[in-house]
């Protein structure tokens, strides 16, 4: 809220603060304000006050609470209402209190003022409003807006030849009711929105705005001015169905004190005798639904010095508390003023006695407290494992939005629903939540190629479904790697499990992804299963042709997902150490021509079975297709024995059972 | 005398080689030569082969005086060759991968807080409105539910939402667990805002709180201080200003000497020399009261960071907008 600094300096009779100590003063001690701006021979101060602390979103409120942190006394200047005798209110208003509907309003005040000239304001006023941001219109309007930047309450004009039957309502609004405002909109109204009627229509929307036929016009002579305490809820319950905030309605949800009504209300009329030459027609209407009650709060010094960490004095602390307007009563209660509803217990003293005190009088010191060892949880450790191993491997971490545009959904052929809507999207960009890391990786792919010629990247992070009814959210790894890289990528995930202790783990043909389906996604024939046991723990695998296109990508991509979670459920904590042999090893290659369709793992499986313990180590040196029908793989043999040097002798007699084994498959031929 | 010829032409060679090696190679031939000529002698009369054999063994040695000789001529050349070498050549490019900032940035802040005692729990980013408000003391017609509900927070189906911050971890903490409690909770949040140079729909916070017997704003103002210490690597002044938040009470701005202008004032801080580290304050007895926690008995601090806001400060990033942008230009710099 933006405040004038003269405006507050005219509650201070003595030495006031310059504008830019001020702002410090109160950045330290209330609200964060900014550097003030000079306008004219004003300052303008732009305060934050904090939600809690309506009662500062006046200058009189505010000039309150700077007398208690400059340690002055803020004065209200002096005036005097003059009535006329002969003119009475109720000659020409008649507002019953059944009529004021108390779910809406707690209080009701207005007043009559007649002979009014509706004309510019003077300057001084204009100066005030301007500088607060508000546009002057004519003087009566300007008196409203000014009283409420003053003291905090809202107030509004009628006029009072406009007012049908000469009675006023407050009351909750029929549905089809309309109402034009005096912004020149018509809002459609219904029983959830509260407003001010004349014997048949709406002639305000309650505390918000309003409206423009029962505006103060030029022609304007009588003035019906409205002082009223509407609730809080009445007036979130019409903001929110309206879409509709106004300076007022602020001020109203907040919380205003009821005592506040008629004092505003006789001051806008003094104001009103005094710049619009009006006559004050005697008495207020003045309806009261409830009386404010007297609140106490237990004070207790030690739990204030407890909380702070600090040595207070009781009576140093009492001393901040009386001057914010707590007054002692017996049993060390204190009675809370009745503009500070956000004080409830003895942590809100704290603050209070805190603020004043200065934080920066409090020194550090480090809790006495049990001795705890901080349990670590392994799930952190073990991201960061797997982080620390795909670094080391050259991948690079990414970290993508959480969110999806509809077009990801189908591009990638994922069932709708399984796919998790957000209601109120940032923008179309972002309507689903991701049920997959990959979209986004696959445009950072997009985005990265033009500036390298290879790209290696993952993402750790949650996707989301439904499963049964349920949002699940599930802890997730991606990657991809630019290139025909099928076999580099295999190696890569067989390096990360390894690493990772996972003893079991293996590539099973593609038939299903584990829970979320993305039909369209995959390069079926260069694509498997990473399992562990029988546990699918995702998928890795070319990524289709459509896909790339889509991205107009056009290199192959590899890529894999995989269940954290499911990860993690087989990784092993320690690492056994296997012992291995000191001996001397012998190497033999066999090169084996079979037909294309032939699976690698089948000629290792006869390798395997047949070399037994003695063979250490199987490689793969050498594909090569000698036609369209055959290829050749080539594989290098390590021998070794566990506990001594192994015989030529021996490995021969292994190879001949291996070259008699492979040779039993009619399709299969020993090259030599 | 039959000599003549072939031995003027061996000198010659040797005498003529160009690199060690080349040296070498006539070398071994000139021997080869010699050897034949021994074998020749055994043809000749006893009087010619006791002249030629003496002109054999001059010549030898005259070889191995000229090998010799030119030996040490090329060695030094070449070592002289050698002593020039270019370092200047630009490098091989080694590739290895890197972590994301913001990793880092978590990483460093969790090996720092578990080292003055604090657990880290994780919590999820899917959340109903008991732990992301209600228990936070913020119901629903509270004017500050209206600000972080309607205005900021991704809402799903069934009242549920995406975590507008990591408050929430501490109800769910506090629900499982009694006092004392030392935990900090990094992760994602989410707000509903135009994405421009200061402002993400996703970005990173970091929460903590400790409940205690008699824990004090002065024993947050020491592990604050002692935090940021350690992260910076430097001394660092830090102050509370007075703030609001409905599940604090008191509550405080945490402002920390600037970090690009060691508090001279700057750009960054908009010349202030200070600037916003995150909030914090004693947790509202009403939060303690909703998790079954006797404030009578307990009182503790709690405090949000933004990780993604230490990590601009850290790195000197002048945009938030880098961090989901997944630029390897950007990230291959961690």
């Amino acid at each position: 809220m933006i405040f004038s600094y003269n405006l507050l300096k005219s509650f201070f009779k003595k030495k006031f603060p310059k504008p830019k100590e001020l702002s410090e003063i109160l950045t330290m001690k209330a609200f964060e304000c900014e550097e003030p701006q000079k306008v004219g021979a004003d300052f303008a101060l732009n305060v934050d006050v904090l939600p809690n602390r309506p009662d500062c979103y006046s200058h009189f409120g505010l000039a309150r609470e700077i007398s208690v942190l400059i340690n002055k006394k803020a004065k209200f200047p002096k005036w005097k209402l003059k009535e006329e005798r002969k003119a009475k209110v109720e000659d020409f208003i008649k507002i019953k209190k059944q009529n004021v509907d108390s779910s809406i309003c707690k209080r009701y005040c207005a007043r009559v003022i007649f002979n009014v000239k509706v004309e510019e304001s003077p300057k001084w006023l204009k100066d005030y409003l301007t500088i607060c941001g508000f546009l002057p219109i004519n003087n009566v309007v300007d008196i409203t807006n000014f009283v409420m930047i003053y003291l905090g309450q809202p107030l509004h004009a009628f006029d009072f030849e406009k007012i049908e039957g000469k009675e006023i309502k407050v009351r909750w609004a029929k549905k089809g009711e309309k109402i034009l405002t005096l912004d020149e909109e018509t809002y459609e109204l219904d029983e959830k929105i509260a407003i001010i009627s004349d014997k048949e229509k709406p002639i305000a929307i309650a505390g918000i705005k309003g409206g423009k036929d029962s505006g103060i016009s030029e022609k304007t002579e009588i003035v019906v001015l409205e002082s009223a305490n509407f609730e809080k809820s009445a007036i979130l319950s019409s903001t929110r169905k309206l879409d509709l905030k106004t300076e007022a309605s602020k001020r109203f949800e907040h919380g205003i004190p009821l005592s506040l009504a008629p004092f505003a209300l006789d001051f806008a009329a003094y104001l009103l005798q005094k710049i619009a030459k009006g006559k004050i027609a005697k008495g207020k209407i003045n309806i009261l639904w409830e009386k404010e009650r007297k609140k106490l709060v237990k004070f207790d010094s030690k739990k204030i010095c407890q909380v702070l960490g600090v040595e207070i004095s009781e009576s140093q602390q009492l001393k901040i508390l009386e001057s914010l307007g707590f007054k002692k009563v017996k049993n060390n209660f204190l009675e809370i003023p009745d503009f500070r509803k956000d004080i409830v217990e003895i942590e809100d003293l704290a603050e209070e006695v805190g603020r004043v005190y200065g934080y920066e009088k409090i020194k550090p010191s480090f809790p006495k407290i049990t001795l705890t060892f901080p349990e670590k949880d392994i799930q952190i450790l073990w991201e960061r494992e797997i982080k620390d191993i795909l670094k080391s491997i050259g991948f690079v971490e990414v970290m993508n939005y959480s969110f999806l545009p509809e077009k990801a959904i189908s591009l990638f052929g994922i069932p709708s629903q399984i796919v998790v809507r957000v209601k109120n999207p940032a923008t179309f960009e972002f309507e689903f939540l991701r049920p997959t890391l990959l979209y986004r990786i696959l445009e950072n792919v997009k985005k990265n190629l033009p500036y390298f010629s290879e790209i290696k990247i993952f993402e750790i992070g949650k996707i989301f479904f439904r499963k049964n009814e349920e949002i699940v959210e599930r802890n997730t790894l991606s990657g991809v790697i630019t290139g025909e890289k099928f076999l580099e990528l295999k190696g890569y995930l067989d390096t990360l499990f390894s690493k990772l202790g996972i003893l079991n783990f293996w590539f099973d043909f593609y038939q299903s992804e584990p829970e979320i389906l993305k039909e369209k996604l995959w390069n079926r024939i260069k694509c498997a299963e990473i399992k562990a046991g029988d546990e699918k723990l995702g998928i890795f695998g070319e990524i289709s042709k459509d896909v790339l296109e889509y991205f107009k990508v056009q290199v192959p991509v590899f890529a894999f997902e995989i269940d954290l979670e499911k990860l993690m459920k087989v990784m092993k904590k320690e690492h056994e150490f296997k012992p291995y042999s000191f001996y001397p090893a012998i190497i033999r290659d066999i090169s084996i021509i079979c037909p294309q369709r032939t699976l690698t793992d089948e000629i290792l499986q006869i390798l395997e079975n047949c070399g037994g313990e003695n063979l250490v180590d199987v490689d793969l040196i050498d594909i090569y297709d000698i036609d369209e029908e055959r290829k050749s793989l080539t594989f290098r043999l390590l021998f070794q024995h566990k506990e001594r040097a192994i015989e030529p002798k021996e490995v021969e007699e292994l190879m001949k059972k291996i070259f008699k084994e492979v040779e039993k498959n009619p399709y299969f031929e020993i090259r030599k | 005398m039959i000599l003549k010829k072939e031995k003027a032409k061996i000198l010659r060679k040797i005498k003529a080689a160009k690199s060690l090696k080349e040296l070498e190679e006539f070398f071994k031939e000139a021997q080869k030569e010699i050897k034949n000529f021994t074998q020749k002698l055994k043809k000749l009369s006893l009087k010619q082969r006791k002249k030629v054999g003496r002109e054999i063994n001059l010549l030898k040695e005259k070889i191995e005086k000229e090998y010799l000789a030119k030996k040490e001529i090329l060695k030094e050349k070449e070592e002289k060759k050698e002593e020039f070498f270019d370092i200047t050549v630009p490098p091989k490019k080694i590739e290895i991968g890197s972590l994301h900032p913001i990793t880092l940035v978590k990483n460093k802040v969790e090996e720092i807080f578990q080292s003055l005692g604090f657990e880290i729990v994780l919590g999820s980013e899917i959340e109903d409105e008991w732990h992301n408000f209600d228990a936070l003391n913020i119901p629903p017609d509270h004017p500050a539910r209206d600000v972080l509900s309607l205005g900021k927070t991704f809402y799903l189906e069934n009242q549920k939402l995406m975590r507008s911050h990591t408050s929430s971890v501490q109800i769910r903490y506090m629900e499982k667990h009694n006092p004392p409690l030392k935990i900090v909770a990094p992760g994602k949040v989410f707000r509903k805002d135009a994405i421009d140079a200061t402002h993400e729909i996703e970005f990173w916070q970091l929460e903590g709180l400790m409940v205690d017997k008699g824990i004090s704003v002065s024993n947050f103002k020491a592990i604050m201080e002692e935090f940021l210490r350690k992260f910076f690597e430097k001394e660092m002044k830090m102050r509370l200003r007075p703030s609001y938040f409905p599940f604090t009470e008191p509550s405080f701005e945490v402002d920390i000497s600037c970090v690009i202008c060691n508090g001279k004032g700057c750009q960054t801080c908009k010349e202030t020399g200070w600037i916003e580290s995150g909030g914090a304050g004693m947790v509202h007895p009403q939060v303690l009261r909703n998790c079954k926690i006797d404030p009578r008995e307990w009182q503790g601090f709690a405090f949000g960071m933004g990780l993604t806001r230490l990590a601009m400060l850290k790195y000197k990033i002048p945009d938030i907008r880098y961090f989901n942008s997944g630029d390897l230009r950007f990230l291959k710099q961690f």
